[in-house]
This record gives structure tokens, sequence and C-alpha cells, in this order.
């Protein structure tokens, strides 16, 4: 606080002059108008409410909904209620947007990196890939791959398939699904105990290596635990999976795990779009290390390998991190363009069908921009954390 | 008898074989190891392979002339479609007679941004900056006429591709001003305008803007008192602005933050009061240096206003997809349509963003 | 501070575009000289811009006999397009005079949104299109099939009833507009498309080769379409009423835009009487005694608005069935003009 240190100049200055008072007065402008504006607002809203019949409150979420859903990761029937459609839209919202999340990473990274390619067809491949999908807006995008390249694939039954058991068509793919027997548990716990195992020795090895020096080779051993534990559980207990493949029955593929066009085109447009802004990210990031960096490390005799890795992209991501913020919130936030093309995520379920039925437009639109809203913090709270991992400490 | 020697200089070699030359070009760039082989040749294959049938489809066998669905004989894409309905792609419904004024807005906005680099700064300050500020409301006497004397075209008329720019600019224009203040909030000691500012801009820029296109369209009729109702482009209007303000605050403050701290006490010392010193010396570096954020963020704006597709508002996207289904145009010519949006698109934000890039350089110059 | 100079200029420029809601519709649109109308954003035949940015369609032809008979002037219309998540929000408010956006008739809408229906302009039913290489005869064989469906539509909810009741499964596949549920139907990511019968012959004429797809005979569901208006305002609502009333009887009478004139000069007395040159119908509603014949002369009667817009006159080809007059086994009649 800017409070006057200088007590015996204070004394005759005039009381609005004083900035403590000042703040004071103004504050309570604000706060007065701020009031006065929502009570316009609210008083508004309900007396408008009023005149035109419309219901309020949240009792509309015990109604039964009456439409069917695509796809729902929860039993769901049209039967059930409203709100177990708020849940079904946001359990889809977050698989969307995970998937959208995990490969728009991957996609910049390898975009990013592809930058710096020797091959000059790589290069411009990843120029034009960055400067082409930046500057067309997302909806264009998401119309491009529904509408253009899913709905040319072949129709149900011409499917495309690998034998026998993976299929592609245009309402879909098909995977087999792995259905557990009893003892499938046992397997499910060996995965468990892998992934605990892997982020002990990931700290051991980080310790030995910041002691000794010595590298142990993480990678190997990462992948070894990972597919061995399940695998020696899996024939201990005789194997007890079996698979469910999908097969054309009527009109339809039926068994085995269903991945829905929408969500294919929906994930895809949005790893795309931000794939492009995180490789530009990338590219700056990497940019960003000095040569000097790079050489010093050369000249110590490193890899060419063990530079990028412990070198440049260590310095890098100080400049990727807040980029990758922003753009898992804004997919989060884009991945609402399903409701151009139908994938029944939150926005399309709820403000769209659900809010169309029941007409309570107040509730359902701030439900959902709850949900969001959310969402965006979780995300920011975990890359601010994140971020202070990878920012450079200064001593 | 001193000979003085003559220097022949001998001619100076070659260069190595191994570094001109295109077929070096080609080893060192496209096939240097096996696995770069093995890239260009694969990705050289596959872009062969997609590449000469869609310049068929686009160009060769297209059909370029006529007035109507029966010109597309040929197996190409069908180009008349947007030839017949290009008015309404850029201009929406708004009168033939008209368009002059659509075409004034635009080209005022574009000449405002070019004076802006051209005149010194006094003048910069004194009348564009004004203008600039003033210019949405400018627009929108022109466009909608009647306080001008003019013939009143009203909102619904208006669309195409020009209302994607004009709505665009009119709201970052006055969020501008808004996101200013905003994020003077939150850098404020008052706790009460802080918090208020930042929940502000939290939600502003937390929420998806399809759901605030909701709000604007379904739910702001609610707010305002019984019986009036306002323009439904000016609610969305009202949307864009506030949705904008939160991102330019943020853009803001990231140019706040690389102000050096001596400019505020180089400022407190010449006793200048708080809004001389914010106004004159803080405002002009901030926007200075946040210049490349700002255009991105225009980008951004820009793209979404797409957007509004989804609540009926006649911008270029819903206007392709209104001339899809009218019933003398039913032969699906989706391709086409949305081809030659995002073409336009494609074309203005490109633009944009290398002058974003450009001014960013300069800046970095500025610097050392 | 200029800041504020712009926001004060804003503020007056957004407030002198907010329009008062009259207590008397009839009057507004009289001195205001126009008549605010709602319509869709695009459905063919019924509310559709062409290249130009003229409006036409069924729907939109409501407007202008509206605008007919109470200005006089068919093409004094402004037209609201409206999304169907905003169409009543927008009446309520004020922001529109009537809509005329193929709205069903529910019991619902009636009588909780405080609205008025004033009569049905088209009398619709949700139906099926199926591809003919399926070799499906009828709804009932459609159990495990996926369904095409434009969101937000009442269809949706009579799908669903209706594959309950028949204890059949299906698949709903929603898009946003009509064009994108063609072309999902045509890609084929779904076997049949469930629609409007009235939207499934636009749709069909759209598609690549309309010949291999097949209307199904069942009809799910009733959907009356129809114009609405502000609960509580009796004078606009028997104007638009009316109105539409005037086309219905118009085509019964066998008054046409071409005879309107000879008619009204020396017709029948049935005739006279609607087109004003007999008794004083127009006044009883507030109109002019030419309210009907404008409507006739300038936007035509009901046989000529739907030939032209939705009939054989246009692509879509649809015949009248239900929407044929009473005498010709349809069910459009209307109440004695007198």
């Amino acid at each position: 606080m800017n409070v006057p240190q200088n007590q015996a100049s204070t004394k005759k200055v005039a009381f609005f002059n004083n900035p403590a008072n000042r703040a004071v007065i103004y504050q309570a402008l604000l706060m007065v108008g701020l009031g006065y504006f929502f009570y316009t607002i609210i008083s508004n809203t309900l007396a408008n409410m009023e005149a035109r019949g419309i219901k309020s409150g949240f009792d509309f979420l015990w109604g039964t909904a009456g439409f069917d859903i695509l796809m729902s990761l929860i039993p769901y029937e049209p039967t059930d209620t409203y709100g177990r459609t708020f849940i079904v839209g946001m359990l889809n919202t977050v698989l969307v947007s995970s998937i959208g999340i995990v490969l728009s990473t991957v996609v910049g990274f390898v975009m990013g990196v592809a930058y710096f390619s020797h091959n000059w067809l790589i290069r411009k491949i990843a120029t034009v890939y960055v400067e082409t999908f930046r500057n067309i807006p997302l909806l264009l995008q998401v119309f491009f791959w529904y509408f253009a390249v899913l709905s040319a694939l072949p129709s149900a039954r011409q499917s495309l398939s690998l034998g026998e058991a993976i299929f592609l068509n245009v309402r879909g793919l098909y995977l087999p699904d792995a259905v557990g027997e009893p003892g499938s548990g046992v397997v499910y716990a060996a995965i468990a105990v892998a992934i605990a195992a892997i982020a002990l020795l990931r700290r051991w090895a980080k310790r030995r290596q910041a002691l000794t020096g010595k590298q142990f080779p993480l990678l190997y051993a990462t992948l070894g635990l990972l597919l061995g534990l399940p695998l020696i559980a899996f024939l201990l207990m005789g194997m007890p999976f079996h698979w469910d493949y999908p097969a054309l029955k009527g009109f339809n593929f039926q068994g085995g795990i269903t991945i829905i066009p929408e969500l294919m085109a929906l994930a895809l447009a949005l790893t795309i779009y931000a794939g492009a802004f995180i490789a530009e990210a990338v590219r700056a990031g990497v940019q960003s290390v000095p040569h000097g960096q790079t050489e010093a490390a050369r000249s110590l005799g490193m890899k060419e390998k063990q530079i990028m890795n412990l070198i440049v992209v260590p310095q890098a991501m100080r400049v990727i991190t807040p980029v990758l913020n922003s753009e898992y919130q804004s997919l989060v936030k884009n991945s609402t363009l399903s409701t151009a093309i139908g994938y029944p995520d939150l926005f399309t379920v709820f403000v769209g069908t659900t809010l169309n039925q029941t007409g309570q437009a107040i509730e359902i639109v701030f439900m959902t921009m709850a949900v969001y809203f959310v969402f965006n913090m979780l995300i920011s709270v975990a890359m601010n954390l994140f971020n202070k991992r990878v920012a450079l400490v200064t001593k | 008898m001193n000979k003085l020697q003559t220097f022949t200089p001998s001619p100076a070699r070659p260069a190595p074989e191994n570094t001109v030359g295109p077929a070096v070009w080609l080893k060192n760039n496209l096939f240097s190891t096996p696995l770069d082989t093995v890239a260009t040749l694969l990705l050289g294959y596959i872009l062969l392979t997609i590449l000469p049938g869609v310049i068929d489809w686009l160009f060769l066998s297209a059909n370029w002339t006529g007035d109507s669905q029966d010109a597309c004989v040929n197996d190409g894409a069908c180009w008349v479609f947007v030839s017949a309905w290009s008015q309404q792609f850029f201009y929406g419904s708004y009168p033939t007679d008209e368009l002059w004024r659509v075409n004034l807005s635009i080209a005022m906005l574009v000449v405002i941004i070019a004076a802006s680099y051209q005149f010194e700064k006094g003048v910069r300050e004194k009348i564009i900056i004004p203008l600039f500020l003033l210019l949405p409301v400018i627009s929108i006497a022109i466009l909608d006429g009647s306080y001008l004397g003019l013939e009143r075209v009203s909102t619904d008329l208006w669309g195409g591709f020009s209302l994607n720019v004009l709505l665009a600019a009119a709201s970052i224009i006055v969020a501008f001003p808004l996101g200013f203040i905003w994020a003077l909030g939150r850098r404020s000691h008052m706790p009460f305008a802080r918090s208020i500012s930042i929940i502000l801009i939290e939600f502003f820029r937390g929420v998806p803007v399809l759901a605030l296109f909701f709000m604007g369209s379904v739910m702001l009729p609610l707010f305002f008192p019984e019986g009036t109702s306002v323009d439904k482009l000016v609610r969305v209007w009202i949307v864009l602005i506030l949705f904008m303000a939160g991102y330019m605050a943020e853009v803001f403050r990231g140019g706040f933050n690389a102000i050096p701290q001596g400019q505020y006490e180089a400022a407190d010392s010449l006793g200048l009061s708080y809004w001389q010193k914010t106004v004159l010396i803080i405002l002009p570096q901030v926007i200075k240096v946040s210049m490349p954020n700002i255009l991105a963020t225009f980008v951004m704006l820009f793209k979404n206003t797409t957007f509004l597709l989804i609540i009926g508002i006649f911008e270029m996207l819903s206007t392709t997809q209104t001339a899809l289904s009218n019933s003398r145009w039913l032969g699906g010519h989706a391709e086409e349509g949305y081809i030659f949006v995002a073409v336009v698109f494609w074309t203005v934000c490109f633009s944009m963003s290398m002058i974003a890039t450009n001014i960013e350089r300069k800046l970095n110059t500025d610097h050392q | 501070m200029k800041t504020k100079w712009t926001w004060a200029a804003a503020a007056v420029a957004a407030t002198s575009m907010m329009a008062n809601a009259q207590a008397g519709t009839l009057e507004g649109v009289k001195s205001k000289g126009k008549l605010s109308c709602g319509v869709s954003t695009g459905l063919a035949g019924f509310s559709q811009k062409d290249e130009k940015g003229g409006w036409s369609g069924l729907d939109v032809d409501v407007c202008r006999a509206v605008a007919a008979a109470v200005l006089g002037d068919a093409n004094k219309v402004t037209y609201k397009p409206l999304t169907a998540k905003e169409r009543f929000t927008a009446l309520q408010s004020g922001e529109i005079d009537m809509l005329s956006r193929n709205t069903t008739w529910t019991h619902t809408r009636d009588t909780s949104l405080g609205l008025n229906f004033a009569g049905t302009i088209y009398y619709d039913g949700a139906g099926f299109m199926v591809k003919k290489e399926l070799g499906v005869k009828s709804a009932t064989e459609l159990d495990g099939a996926n369904a095409c469906i434009q969101a937000g539509t009442s269809t949706e909810l009579a799908i669903a009833d209706y594959f309950r009741e028949n204890k059949m499964k299906y698949k709903a596949v929603t898009f946003d507009t009509s064009d994108q549920t063609r072309s999902g139907f045509e890609s084929g990511r779904c076997d049949f498309l469930v629609s409007d019968q009235s939207q499934l012959y636009a749709l069909r004429i759209g598609l690549k080769n309309p010949a291999a797809s097949v209307v199904l005979p069942e009809v799910i569901s009733k959907e009356p379409l129809g114009p609405v208006v502000r609960q509580g305002d009796d004078a606009w609502f028997n104007v638009v009423k009316w109105s539409v009333n005037a086309m219905i009887e118009g085509e019964y009478q066998g008054v046409t835009s071409a005879n309107a004139d000879g008619m009204r000069a020396n017709g029948k007395p049935g005739q006279k009487r609607l087109l004003g040159s007999e008794g004083d119908l127009g006044n009883k509603l507030g109109l002019s005694d030419k309210w009907a014949y404008n409507i006739i002369k300038q936007v035509g009667n009901y046989s000529e608005s739907f030939e032209r817009n939705v009939g054989q006159g246009s692509p879509l080809k649809i015949s009248r069935g239900l929407n044929a007059q009473w005498s010709d086994g349809g069910i459009l009649y209307s109440p004695a003009m007198r």
C-alpha cells in the first residue's frame, strides 16, 4: 500500500487527496454501482420469467429425458433423467478433451522439431502445416474432417478390415474388446504395481545419476516393467481374458469397442488445430535456447540425443509451458464445436437438446459454463505446478 | 639489376564438387541419410498421388461460368455456386444500391490502421486514436443510416464476410479501453476493485465463447426490462466485447510486466497523477510491447466470429449454409462453399500473422 | 476523456436500437409501416433466402399475407431469421410481431409460454427415408439401425417414443442443419433419415441420386405448423388468424391472384364478401375493406402459395395430401367468412 510515509506532511492534505481515503470512496462507488447493476438484472429477469411463465429451479434435472444419446461412457437409456444427460455429456467432454490434449502435444512436438530437420521436404511440410491450420477457423476444419474426409469412408458392408478384427467404415472404427474373466483382477493389479515400481525406479535412478553420474537405462526398464509384470500375471492366472470381436449383424457391427466418427472428427480437428499452435511454440522454444549451449554441450562430448534431452528441451520448456497451458484451455473450450457435428458432449447434449426440451436457459447455460470454468481452472493449476518444476531456478 | 618479380595470381580453384550445385543440394537436403531418403520418397509419393486429383477437381475440370446449378456439367468443382452467391458471401442481404456504405466502413478501418503507422506521434495521439475509438460508432451510424438521414438498413440485412470483419473490429476496439481498465484493476491496490477485475477476466476467459453466444442470444433478452428488446446483433456485440476484454486484459498484463519499474518511479517522482502516469507514460509503452499479442488475439477473435453460425447470425459461414439449403441449389456444393470460405479466412489471417511477426522483429531490434 | 465519449456514444447508439413492444401490436405495425416477422434461418420451401437476399417460402408467405392485410403491401416485411432455440424468446420480448417459423402447435407451447397459435398453415408429421438397397418396406423393420436426425427438433422425441412403443432399438446420430443431416444420410453414416415429411422431400431432392432412396409410408407424429403471436393481444391474434383463413378460403372460393379483380367487381356474394366489395369484414378486424383482396392479389391463395413454394411449381414437388381443402379429401377448413 502506498500509504504516505511522512506523517508530518500528511496533516494538511485534504481529505480527498489522501490516497487511502480515495481508495475507500472509489471502491464504495464501484460496489454501489455493481450492486445496482446486478439488482436491476436480477429483478428484470425474475419479472420477465414470471411474465412469460418460464419455470425456474433445478427440478427439471429429475425429469425424464426421453431422447437417445449416440454415445455414452456410462449406461444410458431414453428413460433416464435430464440430470443423467448432464453426466453423460460431461464425461464425453472429458474424453474428447483428453484425447485432444495428449495427441496435440505429440503432434505439436513432432512438427515443432521437424522444423529443424535436415530434410528440406520435412521442413517445408512442417511450415505449411503450421501456417495452414493456424489460420483457418476451427469450425471449418471440423466440417472438413467430418463431412469431407470421414464421410468418404466405405459403407458398413464394404468396411476396410484388418484381419477380421478391426473394421473401419463410415460409421466408425471398430476394435476388438478384451473381456475379463475371473482372475483378471490380478492382471489389473499387476499393472498398478508396475506403475508404482516405475515411479520408484525413476526417483532412484535420478538420485543415483545426481550423486554418481551413472545413467540407468530407464526407457527399457520402464517398458520391461510395464509389459512384463502384467504378462506374467496374465500367464500365471491362465489367460483370464477373451477377445470380443466386432461383427456385422443386421444394420450395424455389434460387439467390441466402437469409436464413432463424430469423436474421431472432433478429436482430429482439435488435435491438428492445437498441434499447429504447439508446434509454433516448440519452434520458438527451441530457437530461444542460445546456440552456444548446444555448442558447449557438443564440445563436452555429449551425444546429439543427450544434448536434446538434457540441454535443449529443459530450457525450451520454459518458453513452451505457458503456451501449452493456454492451448490446453482453448482446446477444452473449443470442444464445444461438437455441436456442429453432433458429437454428444456436454454442449450438444445439455445446451443443445436438454435446453430445447426444458426451456430453462439460465440454469442450463450457467451449469455448463461452470463445468468448463472448473475444467480450465484444473488445467491451469496443473500446468502452473508443472511450470514451477521447469522454471529457471535462480539462486 | 633488381628484377621485380611480377605476381601472377593463380586462378581460384573451383569449389569442391560436394558443396555446390543442385545435386549436392538434393543430397544434403533430401537424401542425406538412409532414413532421410526413405522419408523423402514416402512423403513425395503421398504428395504425388494426392495432388493431381485435387488440382484436377479444383481447376482443370471445374465449372467456372454460368448463373445456376444447371451450368455445372463437368465432374470438377462447381464454382458457379460461389460466383452466384458471392454478393451474399461478402455483404449479406445489404441492399445493392447501398453497398458503398459497407465498403466505406471497411475502407475507413483500413485507412485508420494504415495511418497509425504513417503520421508522427502528436497527430497520432490527438487525431488517430480518438478516431479509432470512435470508429465503431461512426461505422454503425453509416451502416444503419437513420442518424445520417440515409435510408435505414436494419441489422438483419447485414451479413457476409464484411460482417465478420466489422464485428471483430468493432468488438476489439471497444474491448481495448475496457480490457485496459480491467488490467489496471487487476494491478490495483484496492482489494474490492482487484477481485472484481479478476473475476471478470477469469470468467470471460474461462468460459467457451459458444456458451457466451448462447447467453447473448437466449439469456440476455431476459436481463432487459420487460417490453424492451435489444437488437440481436447488438447483444452479440456486447458479448464479443466482454469476451475480448478478458483476453485483452491478459495481453495488457503481459505488457505491464514488461515495463521496467523505473518508469513508474520516474513518473511518480515527477509528481504525475495516477491517470497522467498511466495514460501518458505507461499506456504507450504497454501498447507497443503488446502489439504482436494484440494482433494474435484479434486473429483469434476474427476466426471465432464464424461460431456465430451456431446462433443464426448471417456471417460468411452461415450464409454458406443458408445457400446450401436453398431449393434451387440442392446439389451438394458444400465442398466448394467451405473451400472458398477457408481460402478467404486464411488469406486475411495469414497476412495479419505476417504483420505481427514483422512488428515483433522490429520490436526486438529496438531493444538491442 | 475520449474513452468516456466513446462509451456514451455507443450507449446512445445501443439504446436507439431498442424497440419498445407496444401493447397493441396492430397499431404498432401500422405506425411503423413495417411488419417484423420471425422466420427460419434457412429451410427449403418454407423460408429460404436467394442469391439476391430475397426471402420466399410458405412460412414467408404468411408474413407477406399479414403485411398485405395490415399495410396493403406484401413487401413491407422485415424478416428476422431465428434459430429454434431463440424463436419464442424473440416473440415474447417483442423483437418480432409474429413468428412464422415452421413451429409445431403443441399443448405445452400453447399453454405455458404465453403464446397463441393462430391456425395451421401446414399439416406435417415425422416420417422416414431409407436407401432402396436396404430392401426395407416398413419402419418396423428398422430394429438396430442408425437414425440421422436434426438436433433440437420435436422429431428427436417422436422417434424415441416410436421405437420404444415397438420395442426396437436405434442409434440417434444428430446434426445441426438439414443440409448436414442429408450428407450424413448420403454418406451411409446412418441407415435411415427421420424428419418432418415436408423436409424429407426437400432432402431427397438434394441427394446425388434421389431415385436410390424412398420415403416410407409411416407417419409417426402430428406436426401441425402455424404462425404464433403473443398472448393477450386479441386484436392482433385475430388479424393473423384471419389472414391465414383468407388464403384458405380464397382457394375454396376459387379466387386467385389472377381473377381477384374481376371477382371483386362481379363475383358471387361469398367472393365479394371476402374481397371486401360487400359487407365490412375488414372493418371488424380493424383493417381496410381490401384486406383479403390485398392478400390474394399480392401473395395468392393457399393453393398458389403451396404450389409455388413446395408443390408442383417448386423443386420439392410435394403433393397436397392432408393439406388439400376438406372438399378435396384434405383437412384444410376455414371457418365461415361472414
